[in-house]
């Protein structure tokens, strides 16, 4: 009897120690994680796939700003994959890190995600890809592909003088980028009735898939001018469909991304131009965005989603291009 | 074991007996292809075409060069799932040689094509060793196995490369690494590289299955691994090697496939496997091992292949062409059960007394070793 009494009043005294402890980080919250957070210098980048360049570049902007501002950039990867994301996130908020830096593997499936590190009280920062929900990430820096698309297309329609016919390679249907560059394609080239669309395939981002399909399509579509690509995975692709045809430079490939191997086909005169998407800007960015929200809480940006231009790489200014994604002034 | 003293009853809705019907399911590949080329050249003139037939069989040549390797670790009774990964390595370990190797001593080396192509088969055939050695030795299932070797495999290529794409593989004339579209690029008489790799890879692969003393092994291993190492046959060496030729193989379209595209992708052959596989199965031989020859996997290979073309150039979207590609082999595997299921042949063979024949006993010694 005396020693259930004795572990009642334990039980009982040791209640309010554990109020206590949420209750300081509720009151004193935003002190305490700013506190935490200055002397945490941690950041986590998790993007797709750290075997295609482009998120390669993003990593390695994202690893040097980071240490120019003085922080550990660990990188992880779920290849565009939902489940892997969220594993990656549980772990991510088990080591605590100050900000998280997410590319979305999906518009809609990964706001779980985020929202488990905001519940975890960790910010998080998007980058190359949206998610469709406002206010649980602190910023989402994309590229704007609407624009990329669009001054592709228009570059694509200048070439061809208005006229001709082309192929056209999509990305997969389930990628939101894809859909995106589709229709700023369409808002454009729709425009020039004597450009015509003979046939529109949509593709995974594989080069051999690219090689494979194009050859199909020009045999299907003999005498056809261009294709149209949506993405350099797969544009380079076409070039080497093209060259072993002895078509290349005769039918030119237009493309988005601004890969290495897409601008040496710039400049071989096999492509007309590749969109070059800047990766390596907005994930700087994000990581200077991520710096002053941790000092200030606030970004320093006017609204949470940015779109950042694309630039055109034509054979005019592909001398600038001096590393993977960067186009010097 | 007594002859059936019953009377064996034959269906009586196939006059021919039993024969047409097996004629049909042996040949069930051979059919399956000239009903894609009548229905596609139907559907588009530019499908029967010389040039587009080339284009196919280029394709398809990759493909086929998988499933030659392919069916010699089935016929084994086992499977291959690091063909596509041991793809993408031999891709950048060709990538990696020719843009020079830095030595330690301020030297760097260009080894010249020949030399390239020959280090790359071996990687692969170091990849097929790994296997088989865990495999043979190591008694781990070959599912298994050959998926760790997945993965490893791709990640060995993706740390190689460090994620990027190698895009000079056309070599210094200095150095005389030039060349390489010879590989795979370039045409021999006409006809691509891959299609006269494919075509003398087949015609070898086929005279050792069928006039020599491994070939036999490989079919009596498979058909009963128990009984053919009681008979003498040193089953370990030969599950070895098969995995060492499904490697070589896989190398081999790595490089190819590397030449054509003339440039080479650490990410390049996922899923590869998966279509050699099929290709195996279309082409009529049964997972279990023991059964299937070359020229039915060439024939799956170039169902697969002349399917998916086809269905490009009529224009049907991508989740269409998945659809047919996955119903054409899930009929394939139907047939398959179909024509190797033992219960049809007892059935029409036991004789009313009920004692056992010849048949069933093989099928019972057969399904006790699985």
């Amino acid at each position: 009897m005396r020693r259930t009494i004795a572990s009642i009043a334990l039980v009982v005294a040791l209640i309010p120690l554990a109020a206590c402890s949420s209750t300081n980080t509720n009151s004193s919250g935003t002190a305490k994680t700013s506190e935490a957070a200055s002397s945490n210098k941690n950041i986590l980048l998790i993007t797709n796939s750290l075997g295609e360049e482009y998120w390669t570049a993003s990593a390695n902007a994202v690893k040097a700003e980071g240490q120019k501002l003085g922080y550990t950039v660990t990188v992880t990867s779920h290849n565009g994959d939902n489940k892997k994301e969220s594993e990656l996130v549980d772990a991510a908020i088990a080591t605590k890190p100050a900000a998280v830096l997410l590319d979305p593997a999906n518009a809609d499936g990964s706001i779980g995600a985020v929202q488990k590190l905001v519940d975890a009280k960790i910010p998080v920062f998007i980058v190359n890809a949206e998610i469709n929900k406002e206010g649980l990430a602190k910023a989402q820096l994309v590229s704007d592909n609407a624009q990329g698309a669009a001054l592709g297309a228009q570059q694509f329609a200048k070439e061809l003088g208005g006229k001709g016919t082309y192929v056209q390679l999509n990305g997969p249907s389930s990628d939101n980028n894809a859909i995106a560059r589709a229709n700023g394609f369409k808002s454009v080239l729709s425009q020039y009735p004597d450009l015509k669309n003979v046939q529109t395939q949509s593709i995974p981002w594989d080069t051999t898939v690219g090689r494979n399909t194009t050859q199909s399509m020009l045999q299907a579509h003999p005498g056809v001018n261009a294709v149209l690509a949506s993405g350099d995975g797969f544009a380079v692709g076409a070039v080497a469909a093209l060259l072993q045809a002895g078509e290349a430079g005769k039918i030119k490939v237009g493309g988005f991304d601004g890969s290495p191997q897409a601008v040496k086909y710039v400049k071989a005169g096999y492509m007309f131009y590749t969109v070059l998407q800047p990766v390596v800007e907005f994930s700087a960015k994000a990581v200077d965005e991520a710096d002053q929200y941790l000092k200030t809480g606030k970004t320093g940006a006017d609204a949470e989603k940015q779109l950042f231009n694309c630039t055109l790489i034509t054979p005019a200014n592909a001398n600038k291009y001096t590393g993977p994604y960067t186009l010097s002034q | 074991m007594s002859l059936s003293r019953a009377k064996v009853r034959k269906p009586s809705w196939l006059s021919g007996g039993f024969d047409l019907r097996s004629v049909l399911l042996e040949g069930r590949a051979f059919f399956a292809l000239i009903v894609i080329l009548v229905v596609f050249s139907v559907l588009s003139p530019n499908y029967l075409t010389v040039s587009n037939l080339l284009v196919m069989s280029q394709h398809v040549a990759l493909y086929a060069i998988l499933a030659i390797g392919m069916l010699y670790v089935v016929l084994n009774g086992g499977i291959d799932l690091s063909v596509g990964s041991t793809v993408g390595l031999s891709g950048v370990i060709a990538g990696f040689l020719l843009q020079g190797v830095d030595l330690p001593g301020d030297v760097r080396a260009f080894p010249s094509v020949w030399v390239t192509v020959v280090c790359v088969m071996a990687v692969g055939a170091l990849v097929g060793l790994v296997n088989g050695v865990l495999v043979s030795r190591y008694k781990v299932a070959p599912f298994v196995a050959t998926l760790g070797i997945l993965y490893a495999a791709r990640g060995a290529a993706l740390l190689i490369a460090k994620g990027a794409t190698y895009p000079n593989l056309q070599g210094f004339s200095e150095f005389a690494n030039t060349g390489f579209n010879r590989v795979g690029f370039d045409k021999i008489l006409g006809l691509p590289t891959g299609v006269i790799v494919m075509v003398v890879l087949a015609a070898v692969a086929s005279v050792v299955l069928n006039k020599t003393a491994f070939g036999r092994w490989l079919y009596a291993s498979g058909g009963n691994e128990r009984a053919a190492e009681l008979s003498g046959i040193p089953v370990k060496k030969v599950k070895v090697r098969v995995y060492v030729f499904s490697g070589l193989c896989a190398s081999i379209a790595g490089v190819i496939l590397t030449s054509e595209l003339t440039s080479a992708n650490p990410t390049s052959g996922e899923t590869y496997e998966l279509t050699a596989i099929a290709a195996v199965v279309i082409g009529g031989a049964s997972l279990m091992g023991g059964s299937g020859n070359i020229r039915g996997t060439l024939l799956g290979a170039f169902v697969i292949g002349f399917l998916a073309d086809g269905l490009i150039i009529v224009g049907v979207s991508e989740y269409w062409q998945m659809v047919f590609k996955g119903v054409v082999i899930v009929l394939a595997v139907v047939l398959n059960t179909i024509q190797y299921s033992p219960r049809r042949r007892a059935r029409t063979d036991r004789p009313a007394g009920g004692e056992p024949t010849m048949q069933d006993s093989k099928t019972l010694v057969a399904t006790s070793e699985r």
